[in-house]
């Protein structure tokens, strides 16, 4: 087995040792509450996949934390935090539900792709002055992030008084919300497909087409970053800054566009809520998928393709705490300290993991026998005297 | 008591790290009074072996004997304690301190619960009279030159009641003068019965100052030898393994027409004084520019300015007649300009990403490596065999990450990638620094196939000896200016230490303070 193969094993053993950790401190919590962790944890694997509404769920789930993911770790992957995906996807998702409301008549071929890319131009502009202020001024894009989610969040409150995108049909009642979106702007259902693939999901799931197309976006920037020109100028920028610039690749270009078309995946997140599932944009509606996406973006290490597998695991752990709250009588907090445990452990392992692959790297390259014969030494004299 | 002919022995010793044998079996005498120098190429053990010695590392295998006892050295206080100090290339100063303060150091002497510090000048200056050091105890560490500031390092040593110093690379970090100040303050000691281990790369320093010469080579001992009776060549030799050219062959190139030209060039540093002070100069076809000075005089940023890097204040350069002035690193380098950089883990290799990858680092957007917005990868890799077979990198395979590899093959991969697209103009800066004899040996043969093959090469070094004997010219900076000019075989080391210090000045005037 090549050395490379050895090494991508090492990692996905040393996410299953973390996993396995989490699971321990978990089992511990729960025979704390006198709970028998082997029952709990079985009825979760049960609960999750033998059910085919559980499927559907934890697929729906999965989608805006495959696009959190993705647009976390495409920032990460040049060395800067974008802590706002959360904001940006606030404003790319009020900004679709106005288009999807405010313009009618279009054929969906046409609407639908409008309401999409408003989504992403929307989460590309609340992405633009932090990285400006970053290139341009040196200011922390954690900071500026941070603060652009507080203006997000009460910028889309705002927006929903009366006058402004408040649905007047709904005056006198106690909705805050948009008018629901044109037919043409929703996302189509998933579900004839799955039905097709002989899965029984009940009608009653909202599983949309965004989740394929998180997960192309997905192949498509693991193939970028891995195959194409930029996505070498992008590893090296990341790699090195002073070597790249030393090899002319403009460093503070590479930067801004993997900010921004981090800001523009940030943007879809919450689409699969506003027109998959809701139809319009309300004060109640879904927060804190940017904040899992860090979480996600650090367990797939921000590999886009790990970025699908990982988002399927927080969904599933997920979909399981509602099934252990309900049939085991457990809490489902024990999971979300599942979750934290095991960031904890993977952050932790992959640490040591890279010390150990570099280490290993270095010695297979010590061993390398050299090319040319080695003459013994002619006339090494001993301590002559 | 009568001291014992050997001050330390060392039987046996060994140690591994896992997958290598940096010591194995290492047996070693070093007599009281000697100085005992310890040579040997990058990885021969010698580091290993003085922190073994110094308590930093403890041996798998072995015995240390000092003064005929069997003892354990555990920590680098144990060895001080047998009288064992080390003086490490990189100083540990506080400049804000006084020589005095930065002397006492964790060990202050105290008088009813108050510092001491007026007895600790005066055992200090007994310190200096008694082994004729220059330095005043009362000075700031800021204000003295390097020079001097190793000095208090090993007032340091001698302070604490070191009997034995081991130096590490002391003259790396040194000028001519500087290096005979001290030797002379070597000898100084060693007459007042001091033992000193002296580790070096340069073979001639080694002979000079040294009583016998033990050399290592991938970990074992090959030999110890008298220094009086041996030869750079034979050093060499032991050092490497094979015979080794030590006089590079200068070859024979006429002069042709300037390809760079650098006039009246002003750099700003970072606090926007400027750096690099109206240098002008002209490189021409098959000519090999030498640079000389002191670190920090302005030559980093000239080198920066030429490939883009930093932006030009004032003057202008030009690579065969075309202005490049304002160009951006990729259009320089496009230009036929390229680069072997100062730092080469920071500026010249991305360390994490494959050896092929950094093999075409800069050259990737050109057509035979590109397809579409794709990189052809089977061309690069194409490419990167071709290159580390004609350079003979030493390399598992082409996908193996650059920061697995030595030092010597990191340079040969920045070589050869510098090498492989038709330059016009070579800048190399340091480019034999922290190499060992066979790699740049190997460097130096390169630079002088670059003159042969027509390029205009500017080389920038701190090795005085290695810019006189490869440059048809020799330009000295100086804060920032050029202050003296030398053809080939016209001046001597110690004449170019004079102006690399500001002590002598070619040119009336020039750098005379800020203009």
């Amino acid at each position: 087995m090549s050395s490379g193969a050895r090494f991508f094993l090492l990692q996905i053993v040393a996410l299953l040792l973390a996993i396995l950790f989490g699971a321990l401190v978990g089992s511990a919590i729960l025979l704390a509450i006198h709970k028998n962790p082997l029952e709990v944890y079985g009825l979760m694997v049960r609960f999750n996949l033998t059910r085919a509404d559980s499927i559907g769920s934890i697929l729906y789930k999965s989608t805006p934390l495959i696009l959190a993911g993705l647009a976390t770790a495409l920032s990460f992957r040049v060395n800067l935090f974008n802590i706002g995906v959360e904001g940006q996807y606030y404003i790319g998702a009020i900004a679709a539900a106005y288009v999807g409301f405010a313009v009618t008549g279009l054929p969906r071929a046409i609407h639908l792709p409008l309401v999409l890319l408003v989504g992403v131009a929307g989460g590309m502009l609340w992405a633009l002055l932090p990285i400006v202020l970053k290139l341009r001024r040196g200011a922390h894009e954690v900071i500026t992030t941070i603060m652009m989610n507080a203006i997000a969040g009460a910028l889309v409150l705002y927006l929903l008084e009366p006058g402004l995108l408040r649905d007047p049909a709904q005056a006198g009642t106690p909705r805050v919300r948009t008018p629901d979106v044109a037919p043409g702007a929703q996302i189509p259902s998933l579900l004839p497909l799955i039905h097709l693939l002989g899965l029984r999901v009940p009608e009653s799931s909202r599983l949309n087409w965004l989740l394929l197309v998180g997960v192309a976006l997905c192949v498509l920037f693991w193939w970028i970053l891995g195959r194409w020109r930029f996505g070498y100028e992008v590893r090296a920028v990341a790699q090195n800054p002073d070597a790249a610039e030393g090899a002319g690749i403009a460093n503070q270009r590479i930067m801004f566009l993997m900010f921004i078309l981090s800001g523009g995946v940030a943007g879809l997140v919450g689409l699969s809520d506003v027109l998959g599932y809701f139809g319009y944009y309300d004060i109640d509606f879904p927060k804190g998928y940017g904040f899992l996406g860090i979480s996600i973006a650090l367990l797939a290490k921000n590999n886009p393709i790990g970025v699908i597998v990982a988002a399927l695991f927080f969904a599933f752990l997920d979909r399981g705490a509602q099934g252990i709250q309900v049939f085991a009588g457990a809490p489902r907090e024990v999971i979300t300290i599942l979750q934290g445990l095991i960031i904890l452990a993977i952050v932790v392992g992959y640490e040591l993991l890279t010390r150990y692959i570099r280490a290993q790297r270095k010695r297979e390259a010590q061993v390398t026998p050299p090319l040319q014969p080695v003459v013994a030494p002619a006339g090494a004299g001993e301590g002559s005297d | 008591m009568e001291s014992p002919e050997h001050f330390i022995e060392l039987r046996g010793i060994s140690k591994r790290f896992p997958g290598v044998v940096a010591n194995d079996r290492i047996s070693l005498e070093v007599r009281t009074g000697e100085i005992h120098a310890l040579v040997g190429e990058n990885g021969a053990g010698k580091s290993t072996l003085m922190k073994i010695l110094y308590g930093l590392y403890q041996p798998d295998e072995g015995q240390i004997v000092v003064k005929g006892k069997v003892v354990p050295i555990d920590t680098p206080r144990q060895a001080l304690e047998l009288g064992i100090g080390m003086v490490h290339q990189h100083f540990m100063l506080i400049p804000r301190f006084t020589v005095a303060e930065n002397v006492i150091l964790g060990s202050e002497p105290t008088a009813g619960g108050r510092l001491a510090m007026e007895q600790a000048v005066q055992q200090i200056e007994a310190l200096t009279r008694q082994y004729e050091f220059v330095l005043n105890p009362r000075e700031l560490v800021a204000n003295l030159s390097v020079g001097e500031q190793q000095r208090v390092e090993i007032i340091k040593v001698l302070y604490r009641g070191a009997e034995l110093l081991i130096l590490d690379e002391p003259t790396a970090v040194l000028v001519p003068q500087e290096v005979e100040d001290l030797f002379n303050n070597l000898r100084r000691l060693k007459e007042q019965g001091k033992t000193i281990i002296f580790i070096s790369h340069n073979l001639e320093e080694v002979l000079e100052i040294a009583d016998r010469i033990t050399v290592l080579r991938g970990g074992m001992v090959v030999g110890t030898v008298l220094a009086a009776a041996t030869t750079k060549a034979q050093l060499a030799e032991m050092m490497v393994g094979r015979p080794v050219l030590l006089q590079i062959e200068r070859p024979d190139v006429p002069a042709g027409d300037v390809r760079l030209s650098i006039r009246d060039l002003v750099v700003r540093g970072v606090r926007g004084r400027p750096v690099v002070r109206n240098v002008s100069l002209q490189v021409r076809r098959g000519e090999v520019y030498g640079i000389a000075g002191v670190q920090g005089n302005g030559q980093t940023e000239l080198v920066e300015a030429l490939v883009g890097l930093r932006p030009v204040a004032a003057g202008e350069i030009r690579v065969d007649g075309e202005d490049v002035t304002r160009q951006t690193v990729r259009a320089i380098k496009l230009l036929g300009v390229a680069h072997i950089p100062e730092d080469r883990q920071r500026r010249g290799l991305v360390l994490p990403m494959e050896v092929r990858e950094n093999l075409v680092l800069g050259y990737h957007l050109q057509a035979r490596f590109t397809n579409g917005p794709l990189l052809d990868l089977p061309a690069i890799d194409a490419f990167a065999q071709e290159r580390i077979r004609a350079y003979d990198i030493r390399v598992p395979t082409t996908t193996t990450p650059a920061l697995a590899l030595s030092g010597g093959n990191q340079q040969k991969v920045i070589v050869a990638r510098e090498f492989a697209f038709a330059p016009r103009v070579l800048v190399a800066a340091q480019p034999t620094r922290g190499l060992d004899i066979g790699a740049t040996e190997f460097v130096e043969q390169q630079l002088m196939a670059a003159k042969a093959q027509g390029m205009a090469v500017l080389l920038v070094s701190a090795n005085l000896e290695e810019v006189l004997s490869l440059s048809d010219r020799v330009g000295v900076m100086y804060k920032g200016e050029l202050v003296a000019e030398f053809g080939h075989g016209e001046a001597s080391p110690q004449e170019l230490g004079l102006y690399m210090t500001g002590t002598k000045q070619q040119r009336a005037g020039a750098a005379a303070g800020p203009p």
